[in-house]
């Protein structure tokens, strides 16, 4: 609260300064003010996921959570009422794989990738899971809030370069500070079967790579069962050598977190399978889009899927005149179809954005998955309720329900179809209008909210913010 | 049959057994053999039964079924034998590369993108443990291609050097020079998207647009080479001596442009093939394509251009993924059927050895077997030139004669007389010492 106190002392020049100079975000938060927490959208088209659809419902938000949602529904008197006539509301999107809010930097990661040559696993090459993406969040990341503007409220944002490149984390894609997106910090731990070591280092084949993964997983096993020894029988016991991969990976696998296995072509897949059944791990597949060729064994083994939805499409700035291989051209054509492929076997996925930059890409792609056979309500469960599954926060994401977090988006009609815009986004009940794109500063569009010229000072496409 | 049972090992061992019996280096001060009783093939008509062939001062003197021997001519008993011209392996690096590993033992190419002047000639080692390897299989002469090499066609610069033919026979390269510049070397610059990035150790693809720039600079500094000589020439035959300063780039690459020394253009894909034949047609270069995987993909243009081959070992990968498996087995007898003058070669030094069994292959996979022979005794003769002295039996030639007992593209096959220059030339070698080091082993007691 003390953040707070101090912005109301903060005079409205500064503030129009603030507005020019583009600060965006430390002015919305300035939105959640005195005001009460509370919103209703009445009278639309509710999707919850979780159930049936309901014609004419209305949702009520309250501090962040959903308070209720139905057809007769009371709206309590200090919340903000929306007609939702027209509109639907789903749960909000979740992008189940991308590096939303993390540095771009190529460069960088691939130094962190390649780091000194290795002479071995004691050197632990590429191993940084220290690294934790809610640490090193960068809520000015243009694509936040673009992808928010599309409907998506959370990611799993994921940290690259190297075998072990950190942590990735579970963020909502709004906050006051970087603190406020992260829903959880240490999500999931993944994994990279990329060689790092070049000619000179360790581990410089697919071979080396996996027996370092395997021989730093034994490690932390070992690791992790010495470490109470020790400290129950400080003076019998030898002291334990600190080993800071060991000791980060044991407490990260001691609290369940999942371990993303890297696996896109089929050969990938398989081999993902037994590495999981082999490590005693809380296995994830990410990739996954040859899924198509080996959805039976996925859905025997009970894994989920990160799909990601960059489907495999010729370099743009390739030869033009190169070979196509019958194998490329078979996978470019078939991976599309991996996600109903995987519904029809019965396979827990989500859908993951993975290099995609726009979000209007990702909807394409999904496009042609459901082109391919997937039914829209399977893409949306697989974007909402069964992604929240996967990362173990179903009981609080995904769907409308009561108590569940506030992340909604509402839109002018169905979310696949292409004309279809977002109107609304509310992201732990902060409440974002989402504009066209038309030249910023109209005069008579200000929102009553904006008046102090917060608005301004974001982007076009965003107008009402953090109420 | 103790070698028989080497089984596996077996097929090497035959061949180096056969060699046991050749007799040693000839110290005969004649110079007139004749070599009687044998299967002629001369490659100039239908072979001779019970046929004779007079060897005289370093040529072939006559060729046929009813000749008189000479009273001073040596005779070779060839009863049973078959006789044939020598191979010609048209494109090695046999003397230029001893041992790959070894830097100071290669000499195939030199620094630098544009070496019209090199000429391998004065590389080659007469000593090269490969040559008495490689003519013990019966291929009797060889051109040494400078920038070269069966790895990596991209690797001895754009105008690599000039390649020189030799027989593998002697002590001095005068004595083993056919020609000293058979051809000036270019390694076409393919447009190559995947390039190999030492530090990651793995094949990266740059974008086209880019590779693509690189390419058209390379071939437009080609052209300006080649302008360039032209332009020598012309001041060199019209101007005076003082206004124009020797420069031997130049001076090497007049023959080029005046179409009297062909151009050996190293290319596989078939874009790259095109472009190549596109270049030496506006040029007006007289060329020849070397390696063609895809050469098969062009016959037509090839046929209407009228260019020569001299083709990539058929046991080789197929050039693309989906490039059906046996494409080098059979792309002879489909270049054969277009009318595409071709010959086959090993691109090697080590491997030039197996020269005769990549045209056997072929022929099992439907090249006819008198135009296999042709493609690797004389085919390459003439399409370097070199027919007037190499390739078939026929008087006037050079005495390059190998006597087998039996067809020389089988593996089996034996050589058991060896003619270089009309020389009764020793089939002792590096393999043949070695197999007999290893037979004479200490036996386990039993």
């Amino acid at each position: 609260m003390k953040l707070r106190e101090r912005r109301r002392l903060v005079p409205p020049v500064l503030l129009a300064v603030c507005a020019v100079t583009l600060i965006g975000l430390v002015c919305t938060a300035r939105g959640e003010g005195g005001e009460p927490r509370y919103f209703a959208v009445k009278n639309a088209r509710i999707v919850p996921v979780s159930g049936p659809v309901i014609e004419n419902g209305t949702v009520v938000i309250a501090k962040g959570l959903i308070q209720v949602v139905g057809t007769d529904v009371a709206i309590p008197p200090e919340a903000w009422v929306i007609d939702g006539k027209g509109l639907t509301v789903y749960p909000g999107l979740i992008d189940a794989g991308t590096n939303l809010g993390l540095a771009q930097d190529d460069d960088a990661s691939k130094k962190r990738g390649a780091g000194p040559a290795a002479s071995g696993p004691e050197d632990r090459p590429a191993t940084t899971p220290w690294r934790v993406a809610a640490d090193e969040l960068k809520t000015d990341d243009k694509r936040i809030e673009s992808w928010r503007n599309a409907g998506f409220t959370t990611a799993l944002t994921v940290p690259d370069g190297g075998i072990f490149p950190g942590q990735a984390a579970v963020i909502d894609l709004a906050g006051e500070r970087p603190g406020d997106y992260v829903v959880r910090p240490r999500a999931s731990v993944p994994l990279s079967f990329k060689p790092v070591g070049g000619f000179f280092g360790f581990p410089d084949s697919l071979m080396g790579t996996i027996a370092y993964v395997r021989q730093v997983l034994d490690d932390t096993v070992w690791y992790a069962q010495a470490e109470p020894i020790y400290q129950a029988n400080p003076t019998k016991t030898e002291r334990l050598p600190y080993d800071r991969t060991e000791f980060i990976l044991s407490r990260a696998l001691q609290n369940n977190e999942l371990v993303l296995l890297p696996a896109n072509n089929s050969i990938q897949i398989v081999r993902g399978l037994r590495l999981a059944s082999e490590w005693k791990i809380r296995a994830v597949l990410y990739g996954g889009q040859q899924g198509y060729e080996v959805a039976a064994a996925l859905a025997a083994s009970k894994i989920p899927v990160l799909v990601n939805l960059k489907w495999p499409e010729r370099a743009k700035d390739s030869d033009p005149e190169a070979e196509q291989t019958l194998r490329e051209l078979r996978f470019r054509d078939r991976a599309p179809g991996t996600p109903a492929a995987l519904a029809k076997a019965g396979v827990k996925f989500a859908l993951s954005s993975g290099g995609i930059a726009e979000p209007k890409d990702i909807f394409k792609s999904v496009k042609r998955a459901t082109d391919a056979g997937l039914t829209q309500d399977a893409a949306l469960r697989a974007m909402t309720l069964d992604a929240a599954d996967i990362l173990g926060l179903g009981d609080r994401l995904g769907s409308i329900a009561p108590g569940k977090i506030a992340n909604l988006v509402v839109t002018d009609g169905d979310i696949f179809n292409e004309k279809t815009k977002v109107k609304h986004v509310f992201v732990d009940g902060r409440w974002f209008v989402v504009h066209e794109e038309t030249p910023p500063e109209k005069p008579g569009e200000k929102k009553p909210a904006d008046d102090d010229g917060a608005a301004a000072a974001r982007s076009n496409h965003v107008a009402g913010v953090g109420r | 049959m103790k070698i028989l049972k080497l089984s596996s090992r077996g097929a090497m061992a035959l061949v180096l057994a056969a060699s046991l019996t050749i007799p040693a280096w000839s110290q005969t001060t004649s110079s007139a053999y004749a070599i009687k009783g044998g299967k002629v093939f001369t490659l100039a008509g239908p072979a001779i039964e019970n046929g004779t062939v007079i060897i005289r001062d370093g040529k072939i003197a006559a060729v046929g079924a009813n000749i008189a021997i000479p009273s001073d001519a040596q005779v070779i008993d060839a009863t049973g034998l078959e006789v044939y011209p020598g191979m010609f392996d048209p494109i090695t690096q046999i003397g230029l590369n001893e041992v790959s590993a070894v830097n100071a033992t290669v000499d195939v190419s030199e620094l630098g993108d544009y070496n019209p002047e090199l000429v391998a000639a004065t590389a080659v080692n007469p000593a090269s443990a490969h040559i008495p390897v490689t003519r013990a299989n019966g291929i009797t002469s060889v051109i040494a291609v400078p920038g070269s090499t069966s790895l990596d066609l991209q690797s001895g610069g754009l105008i690599a050097g000039q390649a020189s033919a030799f027989n593998l026979a002697g002590w001095t390269m005068d004595e083993m020079q056919i020609n000293r510049s058979v051809a000036m070397v270019i390694n076409w610059p393919s447009i190559q998207t995947a390039t190999f990035d030492f530090a990651s150790f793995s094949v990266k693809e740059k974008p086209y647009a880019d590779v693509k720039k690189e390419y058209d600079k390379s071939v437009n500094t080609l052209s300006d080479w080649l302008d360039r000589a032209r332009h020598y020439a012309q001041a060199k035959e019209k101007g005076s001596p003082t206004l124009y300063e020797r420069d031997l780039k130049l001076e090497a690459l007049v023959p080029v442009v005046e179409r009297k020394l062909p151009v050996l253009v190293i290319a596989d894909q078939e874009r790259d093939i095109r472009n190549a034949v596109e270049f030496c047609t506006k040029q007006n270069l007289k060329m020849i394509l070397g390696s063609g995987a895809e050469a098969w993909k062009v016959k037509d243009l090839l046929k209407d251009k009228k260019i020569p081959l001299v083709l990539a070992p058929t046991n080789r990968l197929p050039e693309q993924e989906d490039t059906p498996y046996d494409k080098p087995y059979t792309e002879p007898s489909e270049l054969f059927a277009a009318g595409i003058p071709f010959a086959f070669s090993s691109f090697g030094t080590a491997f030039s050895r197996r020269l005769p069994q990549y045209a056997g292959t072929a022929v099992a996979y439907g090249l006819p077997h008198d135009e296999a022979l042709k493609a690797v005794m004389l085919n390459a003769a003439q399409i370097f030139g070199l027919a007037d002295q190499l390739g078939s039996l026929e008087p006037g030639k050079l005495a390059n004669i190998i006597v087998t007992n039996g067809d020389p593209l089988e593996l089996q096959t034996q050589v058991r007389y060896l003619f270089i220059k009309g020389q009764l030339t020793s089939t002792d070698n590096k393999h043949r010492d070695l197999y007999e080091q290893y037979r004479k082993r200490p036996q386990p007691a039993h």
